[in-house]
């Protein structure tokens, strides 16, 4: 085989200009001429070992690299020992967009720029001809037949509701994201899972709000306390309790979930949701005029409004920490295993009240201090006397 | 002056068409044209609509709930947790509160969601392993459908623990060798509790003095063959194969796994059989021999399953049935 003298017709020249053509800074500009010189010279040695028929020495890294009496592990082994020492070399393109860091690490409620939003396609709205005109206010323009929605009000907007999911999640409220498309299934889980909320990604099955006790009512339930720690002990009477219902509802597709939005609107939950140009902004309390056709959008919303819950959670372990509950307690709760407690003796009467006056929770006047007496001594325990009220 | 005619028959002709009346214009103009606000209420989603999407074209106006007012939250809320309501005892109580116990609850099937989040989590992580063929992977009996809503106790729709099972087979494919332990954890839980090949049946032994046993039945006959290295001597229930089967055709039948494999002069066979007829005996003998054959001779298999001698043939006499005069005979039909 005899190879034409490419590097002496046009080698310095093409390597050159390849290497120049990029931006580089002025120190290093050296370095690549070296470095073309290098190439150069390895071309031209090739090229003389080809044409006089020598036989080039292979590159023996190691002898049983690929084997077949190696075993597939140790391949395996050797293939991973390789990969980490090659894996740095080529060229490194930093700033560049990775899928899937959108998953795995997403921005949080003060990342959010317009930059990202456009770079996410969160403007692009749906052809002109199937506006709806009550979105007109999120409207920027027309561009090619669709519409254009304002990123600055889809930022305020998502600002908002972050601030909302946050202020939920740190009164410890149940906070659910629904995004039911395909592709959605993978940003709702993460966001629920940053927020410590719920998620669902398949069918919203009608009723599980207006009729939860049937829909609902075998999934288990679990007694926490404000350090998120679980309480044994209450099985029984979590049995009987009623079915729980979501305190804000996140939906990134309610288009698809008209259903569950109208039970939430029927059972005065507010919801989050990311509205196109097509869909109905009052069927949500709270809107994100955004494109909810674009899956990347969704992840960056869904990221930025787990993150927001991820913050609120954090506040709510902080204050919980020094001893301050955000949140209103589960009523009709019973002690396990003290059913049959007829009459408190003095002792533990004593212990209440000093419990009582120890207590960090803020109490407002003298009256419902001494309620709080009366309640502690009078009701331990038995829920199920009939209460004597003064 | 053709111009002028072409003209006038054109406008002739497009007169006419306007005038005849057909109907499909008139059922254009019956539609009344489409309401700007009727049009835009309509589901205009880019996913495949369902069915009650595109039966439900108006649905029923409502309003979201009203924005959350924060301020009045935290008068009701935090602080002193006994309101109107019952009062608890215990401070302990009073920061209680009850939450879902899966972050799927909402879905009405938590724990079949979160074992599809989980698989494909773990599917995620070990993706980049080696895999092997799936028809080299180890064969699993995965649970069926049932069985998972069974132990799970949850309405599980079939396609979709379809889609669990496949994942499963995907992480079965995983090179044996490289398959993290995580990973055989994790299956194990769809795993039905026998697996085929857990019950291995005892190997065939060749005794001190040579003989290997093979028991063979068919109908309600039942042999019991010792072959031993020799030279082609065969006594069934202490006779000869000449003296015991009449018949050339049992004589063959009863030698067929040698006769078949050419080794009718390398093995002698010491054979009972009892119950059943001639025949019968002949063909239980084929399955004994052949049985012990294979203990000397495992390689053997797939010639003997050529030659039709490892299957046990399952047919036996047909019951016979009320209403019909034999199994399936039945009385002379009349007419009246």
């Amino acid at each position: 085989m005899i190879v034409r003298s490419v590097a002496l017709r046009h080698g310095r020249h093409a390597i050159a200009s390849n290497f120049l053509s990029r931006r580089f800074l002025a120190s290093q500009v050296d370095s690549i001429e070296a470095a073309a010189e290098n190439s150069i010279k390895q071309l031209q040695s090739l090229e003389t070992q080809l044409n006089s028929g020598v036989p080039i020495p292979e590159p023996s890294a190691e002898p049983d690299l690929f084997s077949r009496s190696s075993t597939v592990a140790e391949q395996y082994q050797l293939f991973k020992q390789q990969q980490k020492l090659t894996q740095t070399l080529g060229s490194d393109i930093s700033a560049h967009y990775k899928p899937h860091t959108l998953l795995s690490n997403p921005p949080s409620p003060a990342d959010v720029t317009l930059e990202l939003l456009l770079a996410a396609e969160a403007h692009q709205g749906h052809a002109t001809s199937l506006w709806n005109p009550a979105n007109a206010r999120y409207i920027h323009g027309v561009r090619q037949g669709i519409h254009i929605i304002s990123l600055d009000v889809t930022a305020a907007h998502l600002r908002r509701a972050s601030k909302v999911v946050q202020e939920v999640s740190k009164r410890g409220g149940i906070v659910l994201f629904v995004g039911t498309r395909d592709g959605q299934d993978t940003a709702v889980v993460r966001a629920a899972q940053l927020a410590k909320g719920y998620h669902l990604f398949e069918r919203w099955i009608p009723g599980s709000i207006t009729n939860g006790q049937q829909i609902l009512g075998k999934c288990a339930t679990k007694v926490m306390n404000e350090k998120d720690e679980v309480v044994p002990g209450f099985d029984e009477q979590l049995y009987e309790r009623p079915v729980l219902k979501p305190d804000l509802v996140v939906c990134v597709n309610p288009m698809e979930n008209y259903v569950l939005l109208h039970e939430c609107a029927l059972n005065n939950i507010p919801t989050i949701g990311v509205i196109d140009t097509n869909a109905d902004p009052t069927w949500v309390t709270y809107p994100i005029p955004a494109n909810d056709d674009s899956l990347r959008c969704i992840q960056v919303i869904a990221g930025v409004l787990g993150r927001a819950g991820e913050a609120g959670q954090k506040q709510r372990l902080e204050l919980a920490e020094k001893g301050q509950i955000t949140y209103r307690p589960a009523q009709g709760l019973v002690a396990p295993g003290e059913d049959d407690l007829t009459t408190a003796s003095p002792e533990v009467n004593q212990e209440i009240r000093e419990k009582v006056f120890h207590d960090t929770e803020s109490i407002v006047d003298a009256d419902e201090l001494s309620d709080k007496i009366d309640a502690d001594a009078n009701h331990e325990g038995d829920g199920r006397r009939i209460r004597v009220t003064s | 002056m053709a111009r002028g005619e072409l003209s006038r028959s054109l406008r002739q002709a497009l007169e006419a068409l306007r005038s005849f009346s057909r109907p499909q214009c008139h059922r254009i103009a019956r539609y009344p044209p489409r309401s700007f606000r009727s049009s835009t209420t309509r589901c205009m989603s880019t996913s495949v609509p369902r069915r009650a999407e595109l039966v439900d074209e108006t649905p029923e106006k409502f309003a979201a709930a009203p924005p959350i007012d924060f301020a009045q939250e935290d008068g009701k809320g935090s602080g002193n947790g006994a309101g109107a309501g019952k009062p608890v005892g215990k401070k302990t109580l009073r920061t209680l509160r009850v939450v879902p116990a899966s972050p799927s609850y909402f879905s009405a099937k938590p724990t079949f969601t979160d074992d599809f989040i989980n698989l494909c989590a773990l599917l995620r992580k070990v993706a980049t392993l080696p895999t092997v063929p799936p028809s080299e992977a180890p064969k699993v009996a995965w649970k069926t459908v049932d069985q998972y809503r069974i132990m799970t106790n949850e309405p599980v729709k079939t396609q979709r623990f379809h889609k669990m099972i496949h994942i499963l087979r995907r992480l079965n494919c995983i090179h044996p060798s490289l398959i993290p332990d995580e990973v055989v954890q994790a299956m194990q839980r769809y795993k039905k509790p026998n697996q085929p090949g857990d019950i291995k049946p005892n190997p065939g032994v060749i005794d001190e003095l040579g003989r290997a046993k093979g028991v063979g039945q068919r109908k309600t006959s039942s042999a019991v063959a010792w072959v031993v290295e020799g030279e082609g001597e065969v006594l069934v229930n202490g006779k000869s194969l000449a003296q015991f089967f009449g018949r050339l055709h049992d004589r063959e039948s009863a030698v067929w796994a040698l006769k078949a494999t050419q080794r009718l002069d390398k093995y002698n066979v010491w054979a009972l059989t009892t119950g059943g007829g001639v025949t019968g005996q002949a063909e239980a003998l084929t399955l004994a021999v052949a049985k012990a054959l294979l203990v000397h001779e495992p390689a053997l298999k797939p010639a003997l399953r050529r030659a039709g001698c490892i299957t046990r043939d399952p047919r036996k006499v047909e019951r016979k049935k009320p209403g019909h005069v034999k199994a399936r005979k039945m009385p002379t039909w009349v007419k009246r």
